[in-house]
């Protein structure tokens, strides 16, 4: 703050010095946190260049060279059908981070409109939204993604929709949660008093209060769903071959190579690891960040 | 209080009948066909006609509204049906299978609880120390990992370093305890990471709550050793959400074991119920889905009332909700 | 005028030819079983299995975990000998003829045989097994009942005499009524509970050397000798079965000496490691299982037999055989539609001149040609670059799963775009059934070696396992003239004949053949591996040398 305010003079360059700054300040603040946005940032752009980055081809398999240790030409080895391992682990990463981001994304928004919106008018359409979230929240999570993913088939879009069904009544409840609350305190009374449409009484009070704690879910769903992505290819309903997904890369026989080739499940459980791991932390410095409770401690 | 006891075992009714309604019709939207699996499937050479007189055997044949009224009418007084794949009543076969779930889901709580719970007030008791910071990289890393994937490298693990394997026949907690404790250690391990990780998470960030307040301060000024303060007060009070927390990831746990289950082999529902989606079994789908909801419901409301009973601060709060 | 030679099941005629093919397979599987050493009565012997039997009605089956159970307990009429698959030797039938015309068979039971629940077992109860496998009562699935589709009419003449009568002369016939899922159940206890329409799910009640003791559904599966067995009393005190599904779990538990033998490792890694370990025996061998990509003939563009002959010239199967043979088992292979080894096999000449076949290992086919003219025939068809085409598969088998990965990786490189929709068992085989597919790879099991085994179920219009829809006069008649020929070289050419009319069309496309894992302690004695995995899961004459 005080960094922030001790150059005023200077004004664009400075500004964007200061803005420098304050993230500098953040991250050393929240050194976890800052490395855990990092780490997404660099797995995100490596996935968007993915046919950059890859070595080789991911689907094409070299017959010649099955299951190979890693080695000077394939880094992390090579899988049952000779393909590289480290270019289906970043093109899988496209897929993976596309189902983390999607899922948690779907999930969270429709979650939290429609936690927001049944909590806001109250009501007999409050009482039908919330039985109906108790209905899918006692559901087994993981049961209701496999039963969405057998229902819908196997493909990209699909496995995201699956993966959001359950994310969603837990976003509406967090945000039914913030919401009580907010309608509790004064300051909506005020503004409805003022003559505030509800939408705009949504829109420009309820939403940023909620945002936080939303924000902080959405990244953890986003871990939980690569790793429920990868627990459906291994129950055999997730993504479609050649495709490469982190899940699929440790199904089907890569679990029967497990003892002589392991290499083929361990990257894959890793980078999935990792990635959760950054969600999290990331979600954790945003938390703090946003908590004004915790600011300081 | 009694009313509000009641209220809330209604809405778990409706809830429960809910779960009901969405099983029965996502298994019967499942592409699959129940008379398929029940013959030969695989072996080609079934015809249309012999698959029509399955269905009709199974009454698969009649309306869904038929099929679910006549499931719903059964249920209510726990009838849940006969498996369509084991011949047995699906009680039965639940009856049989849900010991070792339970067993395995209380071991990973108890290795949870009692390395988790420390943990998180170590941490809390040094915050921002490497120790606290390497706690909580660790935690995280406990949450990170897919259950199957650290169940798999764990197999893995035990295979090469002590030729350990699977047991072939898990014996009953009631049979001989000892051996089924040892023998359901490593899926409990597995399956208990992640509640592990959780629950010092918890701890941790309640813990530093709890000891930023004025009472902490005050019991501090007596004079009394850190440790004291910490244990005595601190944990004391912050232990409240914790125990919200474990509750509601007993439900959590049960639906984390179904990957687990089938790695280890662990001859528990959640193998069942995955092996019964799978086969197109819907009684016994149908019957386990509601009875793990049914577990989820009575665990929320336990833990409110825990809840309300350990700190009546929130007991109108709740009643409110 | 009735022939009255009784034949001698020993010698069924004219396996003879077959025993020659054969017997080069058979030579590398030498049993470890030493005739200097007597064996020892008693134990309990452990085995695993990949999964729990979905029911023991073996007749309504077709999964090999009903049959691993059930083989112990029933009889058949006739059954292959464990020392050499392609010799019947008697079981319940004592004594088989065979009119001069071929078409009326008469089995002679044995006297005194008890079923397990103390019943005698009389020939009503042969002629209602045989009469439920052919057609079976309302509510009961026969998944066999094309294999005795030649027969006319089944009688019990008095106790113990069973005579059939078939439509045509059938040389196969003893074999097919021998496939080991062809067993007899007592007809006292099956026919209430067919009416029922639930059948013999729930119990075995047989009349084979074991009896089942015990079942716990996910845990175990208890064999125990049956006193009152009809013939030489098995050695073994008792079996223990226990499912585990992952292959290398399963490995484990071997080699940590939790179970003495398991029959189910297709992934070759697992059994190398296996082979290593000291006193241990691993073998793989050829079972009549072979692995087809079958295009929907009903749907466009593989109506077009152009098509078809594209996507079976655009397959490498030498590069196939390399990389999925290790996950599967499917590493063998044989020139024509008959399993490796076969007499009826053709000769490299006459598989050469069908497209994409000469990539079979040790033909020398030039692949680089053969997908160039792939990739002009799917032009002339008006296939565009580009095509997209799912080959739905099912998950949980190596066989179907990763041979349709690596199906669609080479036909890629003649510009179909293919994707493989891995789904889960059941919603495959509803896909299958229903043919809403364009193309699937089966790995498909057979129970058995013979001609109208092989050919019958798996390319005839009317075979179980027409998958593609196809429908064909010409064929099925070459099939049907076949299969009753009588002299058995006339029967060798018109075979050959079948096969190469039936190549021709690229209706199924042949990839590979699959063999399966083996491998126990050495302490287990008195088990032959044959070809032919079904034909040797009695464990009558095993024995445990501890």
């Amino acid at each position: 703050m005080s960094d922030a305010g001790a150059a005023p003079a200077v004004v664009p360059a400075g500004a964007r010095g200061a803005r420098w700054r304050t993230l500098a300040r953040i991250a050393r603040e929240q050194p976890l946190g800052a490395f855990g946005a990092l780490v997404l940032l660099v797995m995100v752009v490596v996935a968007i260049g993915a046919p950059v980055f890859a070595p080789f081809d991911p689907t094409q398999g070299d017959a010649a060279s099955l299951n190979s240790a890693p080695n000077a030409r394939n880094w992390l080895g090579t899988d049952a059908f000779g393909r590289d391992n480290l270019s289906r682990l970043i093109y899988g990463a496209r897929i993976s981070l596309m189902v983390g981001l999607g899922a948690s994304l779907l999930g969270v928004v429709v979650g939290a409109a429609l936690g927001i919106v049944s909590t806001y008018r109250g009501g007999w359409v409050d009482t039908i939204t919330q039985r109906v979230m108790d209905a899918l929240l006692a559901f087994p999570m993981l049961l209701l993604a496999l039963a969405m993913a057998a229902v819908l088939g196997p493909s990209l879009p699909n496995v995201i929709v699956a993966l959001a069904v359950p994310i969603a009544p837990r976003a509406a409840r967090i945000a039914r949660s913030s919401v009580l609350v907010l309608k509790a305190t004064t300051f909506i009374e005020a503004a409805r008093a003022t003559g505030c449409s509800d939408l705009r009484i949504i829109v420009r009070h309820i939403l940023p209060n909620t945002f936080a704690p939303l924000l902080v879910i959405a990244t953890a769903y986003l871990g939980l769903a690569i790793v429920q992505e990868a627990a459906l290819d291994y129950l055999g309903a997730g993504i479609q071959e050649p495709d490469s997904s982190w899940g699929l890369m440790m199904s089907g026989s890569a679990t029967a190579l497990a003892l002589t080739a392991p290499w083929i499940v361990i990257f894959p459980g890793l980078a999935i690891c990792l990635t959760v791991l950054a969600s999290n932390l990331l979600g954790d410095a945003i938390r703090d960040l946003l908590d004004p409770k915790l600011r300081g401690k | 209080m009694a009313d509000y006891i009641l209220r809330r075992l209604g809405i778990g009714l409706v809830t429960l009948l809910g779960v009901a309604v969405m099983v029965f019709f996502i298994m019967r939207i499942l592409p699959g066909d129940a008379a398929v699996m029940m013959s030969g499937a695989g072996a080609g050479a079934v015809s249309e006609k012999e698959l029509a007189e399955v269905r009709s055997k199974l009454g698969l044949d009649r309306s869904l509204p038929v099929q679910f009224a006549e499931w719903a009418g059964k249920v209510a007084v726990f009838d849940l049906g006969t498996s369509l794949r084991t011949g047995k009543p699906v009680i039965e076969d639940i009856a049989r299978r849900f010991p070792y779930t339970l067993q395995v889901v209380v071991m990973a709580m108890v290795i949870a609880v009692l390395v988790g719970v420390p943990m998180g007030v170590l941490s809390a008791a040094f915050p921002g120390s490497w120790g606290d910071q390497a706690l909580r990289a660790l935690s995280i890393v406990g949450l990170a990992a897919p259950s199957f994937w650290v169940g798999l490298i764990l197999i893995l693990a035990l295979v090469w370093m002590f030729q350990w394997s699977a047991p072939l026949f898990w014996e009953p907690f009631w049979v001989s305890p000892w051996k089924s404790i040892t023998q359901l250690f490593w899926p409990a391990l597995a399956v208990g990471m992640r509640q592990l990780a959780l629950i010092a998470r918890m701890t941790r960030s309640i813990m530093l709550e709890v000891l930023g307040e004025d009472f902490i301060r005050t019991a501090r000024a007596k004079g009394l050793s850190e440790w004291a303060v910490v244990m005595r007060h601190g944990l004391r009070n912050g232990l409240l959400p914790v125990v919200t927390l474990i509750g509601f990831e007993v439900s959590a746990l049960f639906g984390g074991l179904i990957v687990t289950e089938t790695v280890f082999s662990v001859p528990g529902l959640g193998q069942y119920v995955v092996t019964a989606i799978l086969n197109r079994d819907y009684p016994a789908a149908q019957g386990i889905v509601l009875i793990l909801a049914g577990i989820v419901v009575l665990g929320n409301l336990t833990v409110d009332l825990l809840y309300g009973a350990l700190d009546p601060r929130t007991r109108v709060q709740a009643a409110d909700k | 005028m009735n022939r009255n030679d009784a034949m001698q099941p020993g010698r069924a005629s004219r396996r003879r030819v077959l025993k020659a093919g054969v017997g080069a397979l058979a030579a590398g599987a030498a049993p470890r079983w030493s005739a200097a050493q007597t064996p020892k009565r008693g134990g309990t012997l452990r085995l695993s299995s990949g999964g729990d039997p979905p029911d023991f009605d073996v007749h309504q089956t077709a999964t090999y975990l009903s049959q691993f159970v059930g083989a112990p307990c029933y009889s058949t009429l006739m059954r292959a000998d464990p020392k050499d698959y392609n010799r019947l030797l008697p079981d319940l039938a004592e004594k088989t003829d065979v009119s001069a015309d071929g078409r009326t068979v008469t089995f002679q039971l044995r006297d005194g045989v008890v079923f397990h629940n103390g019943m005698p077992l009389t020939a009503e109860d042969a002629a209602y097994s045989l009469e439920r496998i052919r057609n079976p009562a309302k509510g009961i699935v026969s998944p066999r009942k094309g294999l005795l589709g030649n027969v006319e009419a089944i009688e019990a003449r008095g106790p113990r005499t069973l005579v059939v009568r078939l439509s045509q002369a059938q040389p196969d016939f003893l074999f097919l009524v021998s496939n080991p899922f062809n067993v007899i159940v007592p007809k006292r206890v099956a026919e209430p509970l067919d009416a029922q329409g639930q059948g013999m799910k729930r119990q075995i009640v047989g009349t084979g050397p074991f009896r089942l003791t015990q079942a716990v559904d996910g845990q175990i599966y208890e064999l125990t000798r049956f006193d009152k067995y009809f013939g030489p009393a098995p050695f073994l005190e008792k079996i223990q079965m226990f499912p585990i599904r992952g292959e290398v779990e399963r490995s484990a538990a071997l080699q940590g000496k939790r179970i003495d033998g398991c029959f189910f490792f297709p992934n070759e890694s697992v059994l190398a490691t296996l082979r290593k370990v000291p006193g241990m025996t691993a073998l793989r061998r050829p079972t009549p299982t072979f692995i087809n990509l079958i295009p929907n003939v009903q749907r466009k563009p593989f109506d077009d037999p152009r098509v078809r002959e594209a996507l079976s010239l655009a397959l490498d199967r030498e590069s196939f055989i390399k990389t999925v043979g290790p996950l599967s088992g499917a590493f063998y292979h044989s020139l024509g539609l008959m399993p490796p080894g076969s007499p009826y096999s053709l000769s490299a000449a006459d598989i050469r001149q069908f497209g994409g076949y000469d990539t079979l290992p040790g033909l020398g086919g030039n692949l680089a040609a053969n997908r160039a003219r792939a990739i002009a025939l799917l032009e002339q068809a008006g296939v565009p670059r580009g095509f997209k085409i799912v080959i739905p598969t099912r998950g949980d088998v190596p066989a179907f799963r990763d041979a349709a990965i690596n199906i669609a990786s080479q036909l890629k490189a003649v510009n179909l775009d293919v994707t493989v929709d891995i789904r889960d068992a059941g919603a495959f085989y509803t896909i299958e059934t229903k043919g809403e597919f364009q193309m699937v790879v089966h790995s498909v099991a057979m129970g058995g070696s013979t001609p109208d085994q092989i050919l019958g179920e798996g390319y005839t219009s009317y075979g179980g396992r027409n998958y593609g829809m196809w429908k064909d006069d010409a064929l099925d008649a070459m099939y049907k003239a076949q299969s009753r020929e009588l002299d058995a070289k006339k029967r060798g050419e018109l075979i050959r004949q079948f096969q190469l009319a039936f190549l021709k069309t690229h209706y199924q496309i042949n990839l590979a053949w699959v063999g399966y894992g083996a491998a126990y302690w050495n302490t287990v004695q008195g088990w032959n591996a044959l070809p032919d995995l079904y034909a040797n899961m009695q464990f009558g004459e095993v024995w445990l040398d501890a």
